[in-house]
């Protein structure tokens, strides 16, 4: 489970053995600077708009990047998830049996990166979630969600039969234009079939770039994901905002031989399965008690941290299921 | 040039169906019969090769020809359909960078299945080579390569029995649904879109019914009897597509793709379906032919020269998309598109044909 290669800075601590892992764990989940209680003010907030135009470097009110990423892949937590609960990882990880994942959408992590999407996505989850075997299974999905996709992704959901369907969605029904009703009607549909089979879901909404920022069809689509997720009370990895973030703070770095877009898509592709894994993680300490996501972060995690309570147990308030 | 004829035309109108469902989201895919059934054109383009094999293979006196020649005869098609899978994969992939570079959008690198490619071509042009790395709408080719490359032990296998190559077929059929065998994807994960190990039953099916119907009226005769059976299998598909009535994969017993409606592995319910079309519509080219002479003129040419058509269509449809994808569509834009669509089959119909006029000593 460790890969030092691939390590970035905020996560360097993480070893092999159990006790220093379970430590970063919680390092990772705390070390926030503005204090542990830094994530629960996002919960809470309704999924933030992104029409408005793209921010300069600085983070809105001062709100602190998530330093758990590696430096290039930094966003504030509000820009990059919108957090709900995972009751089939997280009765997966009880029953300490491996977490199946069925990640579905483009496999690449990006020209020249040291992996591939599903595997970065495996090993992240694995260095966040200690002692806890994930099994990643990759699938591209072609065609649209409003015809035939969604089909076709329950047959793999079948054939995978996994605890959490990780789906990077929209991209297809948007470079296809399809009626913004019908995706969405077909996109909550799916979600909720996904559900009701007890197997939790997390969608990845489609990438920004700056041709498509005025684009008011691109960005419905990418609200309907966002209203999808927010109705059906998944976890949702903004990749459109975290992107349009990163656009506004990658000017110093290197140049790209196709110009800032195609370096900017290079990098969301780089950082997918770090974000993807950091909305996962903090998604898993949602409560079980109470309906809503709640400023619970900070405060369920204390106690647990004080108990040094050991093994893969992310959620700290052990529940009756 | 032969003349106009109904599997001519039934080609020629699947080719039309496919061009239109390959551009998601144009107006004009509502009005295609894909939309209205379980099956779709690609079973009846899958099927009607396997009937003009059984032609293709014969003398015109309908004696089977030298067994050698028949095997040579399929490998040499085999190697063009490869070549034409290659070809158009280039000119797809040209397509989509060309585009994302003029529009400035990396998003469009994204299209189905390409994203692998652009981002590690090292893998996947060997892929490509390999066929194991299909772009989504350009995966029926890689079937009908491996249909065709298979096809001699069927044909051959028929000569001695049909029975047999029908037994063999099914056998490797049903295997499959059960065991869910089917041909790897490489780079990335999964399996092969069209899974050949199932698709060729109907190839075969289109094959050995081709060599029945020529031996005997037999089947004729059932055909015709069994009309009203399929018409009510055609209804009930209406129906279902309508209402999105499909089984869901999660509820059904084990071997679940015995039960759903899968394309990938032509689910029972896919084939039964299609075998009703068939039945349903058998003799409507009989009764249109002498009335609708300029479509049947138009849809017979592009069925005489299906590879190049199917590979200019699909050409032509990715660019449909794009369009439709840079101008935002629209209902003006869509008519556009399918005009232009159409007349472009025609004319790569047209523009084959006078070729190989041009040319009657080809080397």
């Amino acid at each position: 489970m460790a890969f030092p290669q691939a390590t970035g800075p905020g996560v360097k601590a993480v070893t092999g053995s159990l006790r220093p892992a379970l430590l970063a764990l919680l390092a990772l989940l705390l070390a926030a600077p503005s204090g542990a209680q830094e994530p629960a003010p996002e919960v809470a907030r309704p999924a933030p708009t992104v029409v408005s135009p793209p921010t300069a470097a600085a983070s809105p009110a001062g709100e602190a990047l998530d330093p758990s990423l590696s430096p290039e892949c930094r966003v504030p937590g509000s820009k990059l998830y919108t957090l709900a609960k995972l009751q089939a990882v997280k009765a997966a990880l009880k029953e300490k049996r491996p977490v199946r994942v069925l990640a579905v959408g483009s496999n690449s992590a990006g020209p020249g990166a040291s992996a591939s999407y599903p595997v970065k996505l495996e090993t992240a989850l694995e260095r966040s979630l200690p002692d806890v075997d994930v099994v990643v299974e990759a699938r591209g999905l072609q065609g649209e969600i409003a015809s035939g996709a969604a089909e076709r992704l329950r047959s793999m959901v079948a054939d995978v039969e996994p605890d959490l369907v990780v789906w990077q969605v929209g991209t297809h029904d948007a470079l296809a234009r399809v009626e913004l009703d019908a995706f969405a009607d077909a996109l909550d549909e799916t979600v909720r079939w996904i559900k009701s089979h007890d197997i939790d879901v997390v969608l990845v909404d489609p990438v920004y770039t700056a041709s498509l920022a005025q684009d008011e069809y691109y960005l419905s689509i990418v609200h309907k994901v966002q209203e999808v997720a927010a109705r059906e009370r998944v976890p949702l990895v903004q990749r459109y905002a975290a992107m349009r973030f990163l656009s506004g703070r990658t000017d110093k770095s290197e140049d790209h031989m196709l110009g800032r877009q195609f370096r900017l898509n290079d990098l969301g592709l780089r950082c997918m399965a770090e974000h993807v894994t950091r909305a996962i993680t903090l998604s898993l300490l949602q409560p079980d008690a109470t309906g809503t996501a709640g400023p619970v972060l900070g405060k369920s995690l204390q106690p647990a941290a004080k108990d040094g309570t050991p093994g893969p147990q992310v959620n700290p308030t052990p529940d009756a299921h | 040039m032969r003349d106009a004829n109904a599997i001519d035309f039934w080609r020629g109108l699947a080719l039309v169906t496919i061009f239109i469902n390959h551009i998601p989201g144009n107006t004009f895919e509502r009005y295609t019969y894909s939309q209205y059934g379980i099956s779709d054109a690609a079973e009846l383009f899958v099927f009607l090769a396997g009937w003009s094999i059984g032609i293709a293979t014969r003398t015109r006196d309908g004696r089977p020809e030298p067994a050698l020649r028949s095997v040579l005869r399929l490998m040499s098609r085999t190697i063009e359909v490869y070549r034409a899978q290659i070809t158009v994969m280039a000119i797809a992939l040209a397509l989509i960078a060309g585009t994302a570079l003029l529009l400035d959008n990396p998003l469009i690198l994204e299209w189905h299945n390409a994203g692998t490619f652009f981002a590690d071509p090292i893998q996947t042009i060997v892929g490509i080579v390999l066929l194991t790395h299909q772009l989504g709408f350009f995966n029926i080719l890689p079937l009908y390569v491996v249909l065709l490359g298979i096809a001699p032990v069927f044909i051959l296998l028929a000569r001695v029995s049909r029975l047999a190559a029908l037994a063999l077929s099914t056998g490797l059929y049903l295997t499959s649904l059960v065991e869910e065998w089917n041909l790897p994807s490489w780079p990335g994960q999964g399996d092969w879109f069209f899974n050949p190990l199932c698709w060729q039953l109907l190839l075969v099916l289109g094959f050995v019914l081709e060599d029945w119907n020529r031996k005997s009226d037999t089947l004729r005769r059932w055909s015709r009897r069994l009309t009203p059976i399929g018409i009510g299998i055609v209804l009930v598909g209406i129906v279902l597509s309508v209402l999105e009535l499909r089984p869901d994969p999660l509820l059904v017993p084990e071997p679940r793709l015995i039960f759903t409606f899968d394309k990938t592995y032509l689910s029972p319910a896919r084939l039964i379906h299609f075998l009703g079309v068939v039945l349903a519509f058998q003799a409507v080219y009989a009764m249109l032919a002498p009335r609708i002479g300029v479509v049947v003129g138009y849809l017979t040419s592009l069925g005489r020269n299906s590879l190049a058509v199917f590979s200019m269509g699909s050409v032509f449809s990715l660019a449909g998309q794009l369009l439709r994808f840079w101008t935002g569509g629209g209902l003006l834009i869509d008519v556009v598109i399918f005009a232009t669509g159409l007349f472009a089959l025609g004319f790569t119909a047209w523009f084959v044909e006078w070729r190989s006029r041009k040319q009657p000593a080809r080397a």
